[in-house]
């Protein structure tokens, strides 16, 4: 027993000794560099961009290699990238783009030839569709000569400058030959954009350096690591220690819980999501048979409209996202996206009136019963409808809470509906066994997709295949109005194409939006010296459109101010260690004492 | 001190030495009926993981495709790709054919052979759950004899209250607290411990590197080891207790032994028995990780892998980890069951 006690005091010493040791050692090899450390709550699925789809995994990619446009830091509109700049033939099917004279980090050249192969290995190898393929569904043919790189189409397309596809360097990958079981796992890593990654431990981070060759020049940066934590709590945690500099992707409750520390600077700008109500107006399946058991009442475009009118938004926004959020008076996409972006006005805005609520609702013939609750016309059943939120989202809890209360006023019941969130996603999009169900999209630059979760051909096969529909819409002004905005190339004129959309699902209500949150971030100002958000005002920073971010960010040396204020944290550290180390030590020793005393008493009896 | 005590051991063994090879014979036999009770175990096993995964809701192609602008024919085009519209009894002689040859299939989201990815996670996780099992088994034993030998006593109060707090507090919530306050540190106590992986980012070389691991080790093992030791404080306890007035232990303390020796020579080999059970099982699930602790401290071990496929779900992944920790498990049992039947006579006479 003796024995066992050293060891395990020994093992404490070593432990204490090991917490010592390592905040000593690891400021000495980063010393003087500038060094950014980005928290991320998703480690990534794979190295290889034709097979990474997790959101950390894209945007490490951005980081690191060029497109053929990127949204401008400013506008988000398309500006040039790899591409220098491009012309469009008069039937919009040739698309013709002038390769940049720029360099790969390891010296070669960039040329068409490397975006036409990049396109080409999408077209023709299955594995290579992995996470792109969508992208390449329209091309017909792509061909390189010199800097030039030719594109033609099947049919017009206005979302081809949104392509999403990283160029990839094909001196380095015409050889592999087994795309779905390649790791890309070698460092460093040929690139085009502002970083090069060269090095990735799994599960635990990726770093990367700065790109001399990028073709904007160097970024201020030396090194950006990307540093992964299983839980948002833990992210936290390391931005509070100065584990990390900077964290995106908050959720209220996380971002309040870092609003009163003296260095960190909480960052809350308008965000890319917006959060809406999906409402089973008669699920069907791609060949129109009914699907699910969704509420007859909810058909009844007046009935939706009526649930519309007793939402009140602001009170959501105050209390439910305690403010950090702005209440939803358009559809699907959010403000942030100034050219595509609409808003009810006059007439045709729903605000919250419970009273033409009541109003809408009497006069359509649901009448009222004894206990208030309203009735089908024909009074067959009740107006009681599920409301179907995830399990352990608190804030959907709240939610369902307070539509709760605005639907009673309306004569109205809710129930809440738990689901974990693969049978929430089959039953609100595949089964159609809901009546209300919360949804949201993060939407990119152009809302193409978000647009396109709304169409027809998105609804389930009828052997019960997900086909990806948000809504379970199938309307025939929504699919006109898609159809016309994919051949306009004109920007402007697109833009109103796709406001009327939005106005379509505004007043058809399949979707009710409630409000736009907020992109909440945090970073630590004794850190970082200067960074710029994407788009630069009131932009966001991780999880952004791009690299903007990573390329304009500057932060101090390791080894001045702030490194030396963290240093000696380490000293601190180390004197309390061993302040506890010399205790246990001293603890370990009385108790051996004590013990011998104790034994050689009982011998000596 | 000891010498007359050994002394003792062989006169006591002699009875039971005549019957020694047949025992052994008897020993093997037994050992051999159990392996093949495991074997059996583990075929319903593999059937059983590959239908009831397949009851999990959700359409795996779905979910990966969640937020990407895909169409349905290019949707159909990945579940062609994965096997999935294959009718599902040929999936089903797929996945058996192919786990019988060793080959645990291709991980829908990572890509990659999920031999591969346990093959990365294993080690980490035996790691953290095998030191923690190592220190809880200790711990708790060393309180359990303790309290049990002096029942009633201060210690026995207070280390089986403590134990039993700690048994009862919700593992997330420990584990977020011991990171608040050893890893964030409070107020003028700074942190002490790192709460993040297995190593530092600028991990350094050699012996250091072993230091810096175990530093990460701390948190992570201290939570594991305060939420489960007191299982086997309790039932050391309580065998113990059983021990203490059985007639062998007076007819010790009789022949003027010392209590020390009365409890560990005699008390404690006959009380260790139950625990030898609990503790064989428990080996079993460490290759399983600890789900909880791995996700609070990011440890990259199988526990947080099993998670991440389950929420796709992610269908070879999720066969290949479960059925690496049912075959440790149902293997350790067997274990268990002929260590058992080896050290204590009464079971084999029974």
């Amino acid at each position: 027993m003796r024995k066992w006690f050293a060891r395990l005091a020994a093992l404490g010493v070593a432990l204490l000794i090991a917490g010592q040791g390592t905040t000593a050692l690891a400021q000495d090899p980063a010393a003087g560099k500038k060094v950014l450390r980005v928290g991320a709550t998703q480690a990534m699925d794979s190295m290889n961009p034709f097979l990474a789809v997790r959101l950390v995994s894209t945007s490490i990619h951005r980081m690191m290699y060029g497109f053929l446009t990127v949204p401008d830091s400013k506008t988000l509109q398309p500006s040039p990238d790899l591409a220098e700049s491009w012309t469009t033939s008069e039937d919009g099917l040739t698309w013709t783009f002038k390769i940049r004279q720029a360099k790969w980090s390891d010296g070669q050249p960039v040329t068409a030839e490397d975006a036409a192969w990049t396109f080409n290995k999408i077209m023709t190898d299955e594995a290579a569709k992995t996470a792109n393929g969508p992208a390449v569904e329209n091309f017909e043919s792509v061909t390189a000569n010199g800097q030039e790189l030719t594109i033609k189409l099947k049919a017009p397309q206005a979302s081809m400058l949104e392509n999403p596809i990283p160029i990839m360097p094909k001196h380095a990958w015409e050889s592999v030959t087994d795309i779905a079981n390649y790791d890309a796992e070698k460092y460093p890593t040929p690139s085009s954009g502002p970083f090069i990654a060269i090095e990735h431990k799994k599960d635990q981070y990726v770093k990367l350096q700065a790109n001399p060759n990028y073709w904007r020049g160097k970024p201020k940066l030396d090194e950006l690591q990307v540093i992964f934590y299983a839980n948002p709590q833990a992210a936290i945690a390391g931005l509070k220690t100065g584990e990390i500099d900077l964290i995106g992707r908050l959720n209220p409750p996380e971002y309040e819980a870092i609003l009163n520390d003296p260095n960190i600077t909480a960052w809350n700008t308008q965000g890319r999501r917006s959060v809406y109500l999906q409402i089973n107006h008669g699920a069907t399946t791609s060949d129109d048979k009914p699907v699910g058991d969704g509420h007859p009442a909810l058909k009844d475009v007046k009935v939706r409209q009526a649930l519309h009118y007793a939402i009140d938004k602001q009170k959501l926004v105050d209390d439910v996202q305690n403010g950090l959020a702005r209440p939803a008076d358009g559809s699907i996409v959010p403000p942030m996206y100034k050219d595509f972006f609409w808003e009810a006005t006059g007439d045709t805005k729903v605000g919250y009136d419970p009273a033409k609520a009541n109003q809408i609702l009497d006069d359509a013939g649901y009448k009222k019963g004894p206990d208030g609750i309203r009735t089908m016309p024909d009074g067959d059943r009740k107006l009681e409808f599920r409301f179907s939120i995830h399990t352990d989202t608190p804030i959907e809890d709240k939610l369902a809470e307070y539509l709760t209360g605005f639907f009673k006023e309306i004569g109205i019941t809710l129930t809440t509906k738990k689901l974990d969130s693969s049978k929430f996603t089959e039953e609100t999009g595949v089964s159609g066994l809901f009546d209300i169900a919360i949804s949201g999209w993060s939407v990119n630059p152009d809302p193409e997709e978000v647009l396109a979760t709304h169409l027809c051909s998105r609804r389930p096969s009828p052997t019960g295949e997900g086909g990806g529909t948000e809504s379970f819409f199938c309307d025939e002004t929504f699919e006109e109005l898609y159809q016309e905005q994919l051949k306009e190339l004109d920007r402007p004129k697109r833009a109103d194409i796709i406001k009327q959309m939005q106005e379509r699902l505004y007043t058809q209500a399949p979707v009710i939006a409630i409000y736009y949150t907020k992109d909440l971030e945090a970073y630590r100002k004794d850190r970082l010296v200067s960074i710029t958000p994407i788009p630069e005002t009131d932009g966001i920073l991780y999880g952004g459109s791009g690299y903007w971010p990573w390329f304009t960010a500057d932060v101090k040396p390791t080894g001045t101010a702030a490194g030396a204020a963290s240093a000696e944290g380490g000293s601190n550290t180390g004197l309390i260690a061993g302040v506890v180390g010399a205790v246990v030590v001293v603890g370990a020793g009385a108790f051996f004492l004590t013990r011998r005393r104790k034994s050689t008493a009982d011998e000596r009896e | 001190m000891t010498a007359p005590l050994d002394a003792l051991e062989p006169a006591a063994q002699a009875a039971g030495s005549a019957e020694e090879p047949q025992a052994r014979r008897g020993t093997l036999r037994y050992a051999l009926s159990k392996a093949a009770g495991a074997l059996f175990s583990i075929a319903m096993v593999i059937v059983g993981t590959f239908f009831l995964f397949r009851l999990l809701p959700g359409d795996p192609v779905r979910n990966l495709a969640q937020g990407r602008n895909m169409t349905p024919a290019q949707l159909d085009l990945e579940r062609h790709r994965l096997g999935l519209d294959k009718p599902l009894i040929d999936q089903f002689f797929d996945f058996v054919g192919d786990t019988l040859r060793l080959d645990l299939g291709t991980s829908y989201e990572y890509k990659r052979p999920v031999l591969d990815l346990i093959g990365e996670r294993l080690g980490p996780t035996l790691l953290l759950a095998g030191t923690g099992l190592v220190i809880a088994v200790s711990l708790g034993l060393w309180q359990g004899t303790h309290a049990g030998w002096r029942h009633g006593s201060r210690f026995d109060r207070f280390s089986t209250g403590a134990s039993l707090v700690l048994w009862s507090v919700p593992t997330f919530w420990l584990g977020l607290l011991l990171m608040m306050v050893l890893g964030v540190g409070i107020g003028p106590i700074p942190g002490l411990f790192p709460f993040r992986g297995i190593e530092s980012i600028d991990a350094p070389d050699g012996f250091a590197y072993v230091l810096d691991v175990a530093s990460h080790m701390v948190l992570p093992t201290l939570t594991l080891v305060a939420v489960v030791y007191a299982q086997y404080l309790l039932v050391m306890r309580s065998s113990l207790l059983e021990e203490v007035s059985q007639d062998y232990v007076t007819v010790a303390r009789a022949k003027g032994l010392r209590d020390d020796d009365v409890r560990k020579r005699h008390a404690v080999p006959n009380a260790l028995l139950p625990t030898v059970t609990l503790v064989f099982m428990r080996i079993g699930f460490v290759v399983g990780g600890a789900v909880t602790v791995e996700t609070i401290f990011t440890w990259p071990g199988l526990g947080q892998l099993f998670y991440e496929a389950v929420s796709v779900p992610d269908f070879t992944l999720m066969q290949g980890t479960f059925l690496l920790i049912t075959v440790a498990v149902i293997v350790m049992n067997t274990l268990a069951d002929v260590v058992y039947h080896m050290i204590d006579p009464r079971v084999r006479s029974a």
